[in-house]
């Protein structure tokens, strides 16, 4: 009826891990965060869950723990709580850009976190003192001034995404860890919508002369073939058929 | 008197009312005044013969099967299973290299013109990029036009109707040779990446049929080299059961539909059919997808996958997300109409623009450069539409290929361009599949219009292209676009899924430009992968083809009259009982004596007046005052080999002839025979004489006079006849029926109406 106290004091230890862990997700769930901020308590709980999944001691009865806890009722609370942080962690692939051990972050992530921290700065500096929704000619500064770092931002991040697609392709998943991905997100709302410093729609004479010209060719073309090609005629085959009266009065009959 | 001549007038309409003659055709011989007309629908051609379904049962096939005793036709049976699965196997195969090669060419294609253009959004000067894209689509299409108009031009075009003709008993010219495979692999391959609004799963049909044909024979006549193997399937006969096999596993390995393919193969060959092959031909349509499937499996990494049976999958329709209920049957009736009306619509278009292009451009050069214009605005009509769209969505997960950012902030992606950078059968599958709220109407709606005007301009280019897959674009487009309006008007009701909308609508719109109803039905259900749609489905396409009935005909159907094929459809014209043998046949007849004069024989075979193929053999008496009955009927390429060889009466009396004629010199000159021309009689030879009565066949098909055209017409369709002796109650023979002479018959709108021959 009762657990032994040695999977007692497993199951309180994985409790307080999960509890942790919920209160830091939460905590980093926007801004996105997570990867950053909650590995370590990750990492914890992972080690608590594997050691209740391992039987402990010998393989008498009274000290397996796995079964005890895991599955012995409907419901299995445990692994279920265990299978949701999993599935998170996976959806989330933090593993893109944490280190190989998952001790801390990996030199990319480091290097593109702190380009996103130098654009923020950047944007901020740029728009001491004004609010955000003021009319877009002041915007201009901020365009102008901090376009080579968003530059340097936008193409590290190409380059990361490039390197994640080539990087395998049925086990990983298409999508970068959740948290460059929401920071660039983020950079890309506010450059594009917020600031509108999108590229302008340049040289459309150019284009609208090439394709005129380009669809003026085919009527040209069927002109001319009408006008000078010989048209095609056919010669008629008169058949050699016996024409009697005996068949005019068929005919007759036939449309009468 | 003027009752008679224009009763004879309202017949006879072409000949009439394009010339502003009258005509007095009831007492006079014809005129040998050649009439010019411009070419019209109203015509059929002298080119086109029929095939020799009908075997001749003379003497030498006697011996033949006495010989041949009844183990080694088992022998022949087996071999006619061990040909159906090779059909199906090499069909399979070109299907994959077809696919493969497209794939790789096509994402070259797509990734220099992106690359080019992502480069000059930045700079500036994306008119450069126009032009690149509309080069390299040019300078490809002008490949395969080349291909096509100067080698092969029976290659062009989706070759379904040509095959349909080819089933249907005419000998097409050239239709299933190997050179024709060629051409049309390597030119269909070069339009879709040309970026034609074409589709490749029309052109299998062909590849398959003239796969058949190839390996039915056992040799190869191009290459010139004989195998020695299936010597007994050396006649029209066995070719023509082949080559229903070999189209139905080419619709098999397009569509991933087997069924469908042996479906469509008994709807163009219907009265030819027993159940033997109905099964060989399962067999084979069965083996195609299967290798398809396996091949394209193993090239794509995961071995046994097998989800890929035909070059276009529709994906899964899962009645869980996707159920309809009985409620939308209307609603789908109503898109079933408006589906026929379109198809009608764009029948239309297509007929005057097929009209012109054979009256005026009928010059290769011409046909090139008008296929290379088409492909230029094709890229220019793309390049403009992606310019001017606002359009930005961003991406989800990997579904488009080749994403084009333009003017779109970072992190979107233009998705007018995702349109027409996908392969048409990938656009298809994401127009069903996506999510609600994936496409912008207005973009949607713009794509529509300007694909229905290129697909419409496209079919009937001289380049190897089909037909299928832009009307299913076509119509999947206008089908979501009628989902989303539907979901808009009920306010976002569940039910309302525009994915299903889509698939209807693609259905509608291909059964009201192709009209196909049994065949199209079955392999749309086996290509959805689910049976309840079947119901939906065949009453959109029962809709859409009475509706687009009601205007024009299919499409298939009016390139075949626009040809001039003589096609006879699946019986008489229903009013034309009171018309008899006598007023159908065409008299007098060349006939031949049954011990006939070489000199005779080769005069009447280079007559070029008058090409006759099959020619009455009567009894030869010296006595000409006498009733000469007719006793047989003799082939112009049997006469042909006997003259060859020299089989000539005063030579086997002085045993000059090493060897008797035997069955395996007739088939091993089949079916290319040497022309008349090219067989060279002495003057001496000329005396001698020819006896027929061995080589002929001694029981030809015969009616009387006074039979009626449907009993004459039932009676040549459904033994696949090619000649038809008219006797008298005397057995004298009165008069032949070819396929041209029936074929004249058609009902039009005002009633019977007959159509003239052209040489063409």
């Amino acid at each position: 009826p009762e657990l032994e106290p040695e999977c007692r004091s497993l199951l309180a230890a994985f409790a307080e891990g999960s509890a942790a862990l919920t209160g830091c997700l939460g905590r980093r769930a926007r801004p996105v965060r997570l990867c950053q901020g909650c590995h370590g308590h990750y990492r914890r709980l992972l080690a608590q869950y594997g050691s209740i999944a391992r039987a402990v001691g010998n393989s008498s009865e009274s000290h397996n723990c796995a079964k005890s806890i895991l599955t012995s009722d409907r419901l299995q609370i445990v692994v279920t709580l265990s299978e949701f942080f999993n599935e998170t962690w996976e959806a989330a692939n933090c593993a893109n850009c944490l280190k190989n051990n998952s001790e801390g972050l990996s030199n990319s992530t480091e290097e593109f976190l702190d380009l996103f921290n130098k654009s923020l700065t950047c944007f901020e500096h740029n728009l001491q003192g004004q609010a955000i929704d003021l009319s877009p000619n002041n915007y201009t500064e901020v365009c102008k001034n901090c376009n080579e770092t968003y530059t340097k931002l936008n193409d590290l991040y190409n380059h990361l995404q490039r390197m994640n697609r080539q990087g395998g392709e049925a086990e990983h998943s298409a999508h970068l860890c959740i948290d460059v991905e929401d920071a660039m997100n983020i950079t890309r709302k506010l450059w594009s919508r917020t600031f509108n410093c999108s590229l302008p729609c340049s040289d459309t004479v150019p284009v609208i002369a090439v394709s005129s010209f380009i669809l003026f060719l085919p009527i040209v073309f069927y002109l001319s073939s009408f006008l000078h090609s010989k048209q095609k005629k056919r010669i008629l085959i008169l058949p050699k058929r016996i024409q009697s009266n005996a068949s005019l009065v068929n005919i007759q009959e036939k449309y009468s | 008197q003027l009752t008679p001549s224009s009763l004879l007038r309202i017949g006879q309409l072409s000949n009439v009312d394009l010339n502003e003659d009258i005509h007095e055709l009831e007492t006079e011989l014809p005129r040998q005044r050649p009439n010019e007309i411009p070419h019209n629908e109203k015509l059929l051609s002298l080119k086109y013969e029929s095939l020799d379904y009908d075997n001749s049962e003379n003497q030498l096939f006697l011996e033949e099967e006495r010989r041949i005793n009844h183990a080694a036709f088992r022998t022949v049976e087996i071999k006619r299973w061990v040909i159906c699965a090779m059909i199906g196997i090499l069909t399979g195969l070109v299907a994959c290299f077809i696919d493969i090669v497209v794939e790789n060419l096509a994402g070259l294609k797509y990734r220099v013109v992106k690359d080019n253009i992502d480069k000059f959004t930045a700079k500036g000067g994306l008119s450069f990029s126009l032009l690149l894209w509309a080069t390299l689509n040019a300078s490809v299409v002008m490949v395969g036009s080349v291909i096509v108009a100067f080698i092969e031009p029976v290659a062009a075009g989706s070759g379904i109707p040509q095959i349909k003709c080819y089933l249907n008993g005419v000998k097409i010219p050239h239709v299933v040779r190997l050179k024709t495979l060629v051409i049309k692999v390597c030119g269909v391959i070069l339009s879709v990446v040309g970026g034609l609004a074409v589709g490749k799963e029309g052109p299998m049909i062909h590849s398959g049929s003239v796969i058949a044909a190839g390996i039915s024979q056992g040799r190869s006549t191009s290459l010139k080299r004989d195998f020695k193997i299936f010597e007994y399937f050396r006649r029209d006969t066995e070719k023509r059961d082949f080559v229903s096999a070999g189209a139905a596993a080419g619709v098999s390995a397009a569509f991933g539909a087997p069924v469908g393919g042996v479906l469509f193969s008994l709807e163009e060959g219907a009265s030819f059919w027993n159940q033997f092959l109905t099964w060989r031909i399962f067999f084979a349509s069965m083996i195609s997808t299967f290798t398809l499937n396996s091949v394209l499996s193993v090239y794509h990494g995961s071995v046994w996958d097998l989800s890929s049976p035909g070059l276009i999958n529709f994906g899964r329709f899962d009645n869980e997300k996707m159920g309809y209920t009985i409620q939308e049957i209307p609603i789908f009736i109503f898109m079933g109409v408006v589906g026929g009306i379109l198809g009608a619509l764009f029948n239309a278009l297509n007929y005057w623009l097929t009209m012109f292009r054979i009256r005026y451009i009928h010059r290769p050069c011409l046909q090139v450069v008008e296929a290379m214009l088409v492909a230029a605005v094709t890229a220019t009509v793309g390049f403009v539409m992606i310019y001017c769209s606002r359009d930005c969505q961003p991406i989800q997960g990997s579904s488009v290929a080749y994403p084009l950012q333009l003017f779109c902030a970072d992190g979107e992606y233009n998705s007018m361009a995702t349109a027409f950078f996908n392969t048409p059968e990938k656009s298809v599958v994401n127009l069903f599949h996506d999510p609600p709220g994936s496409y912008n109407p207005m973009t949607l709606g713009m794509f529509t219009l300007m694909y229905f005007f290129l697909a419409c301009w496209t079919y009937g280019l001289t380049v190897s292209a089909g037909v299928f897959i832009p009307s299913l674009l076509i119509g999947a487009a206008w089908g979501r676009l009628f989902g989303i309006s539907l979901s808009y008007l009920t306010k976002g009701s569940i039910w309302a899924d525009p994915g299903k909308y889509a698939l209807m609508g693609a259905a509608a719109q291909l059964g009201g430009i192709v009209r196909m109803t049994l065949s199209l039905t079955v392999i749309m259900m086996e290509a959805t992968g689910n049976v309840t749609y079947g119901f939906p489905i065949m009453l959109v396409l029962m809709t859409a083809k009475i509706v687009g009935d009601y205007f024009v005909e299919g499409l298939y159907d009016m390139h075949i009259q626009l040809q001039s094929v003589p096609f006879l459809h699946w019986e008489a014209p229903v009013t034309s009982h009171s018309l008899t043998a006598r007023e159908v046949m065409s008299a007098p007849v060349t006939c031949l004596r049954r011990i006939e004069r070489v000199g005779t024989v080769v005069d009447i075979l280079s007559d070029t007046s008058s090409n006759h193929n099959g020619f009455p053999v009567v009894e030869s008496n010296p006595d000409t005052t006498q009733v000469a009955g007719l006793r047989g009927l003799i082939l112009r390429s049997q006469l042909i080999v006997l003259l060859k060889h020299k089989v000539f009466v005063e030579r086997a009396n002085l045993n000059l002839v090493q060897r008797r004629l035997k069955l395996k010199d007739f088939r091993d000159a089949y079916p290319r025979f040497p022309p008349i021309q090219s067989i060279h009689v002495s003057q001496d030879e000329r005396e001698c004489m020819i006896d027929l009565s061995e080589f002929m066949n001694p029981s030809p098909y015969t009616v009387p006079q006074e039979a009626s055209l449907p009993r004459v017409f039932k009676l040549f369709r459904a033994l696949g006849l090619r000649h038809l002796v008219v006797v008298d109650n005397r057995n004298e023979v009165v008069g032949m029926v070819t396929r041209k002479d029936l074929a004249r018959y058609r009902l039009g709108k005002e009633g019977l109406e007959e159509l003239s021959l052209a040489q063409t």
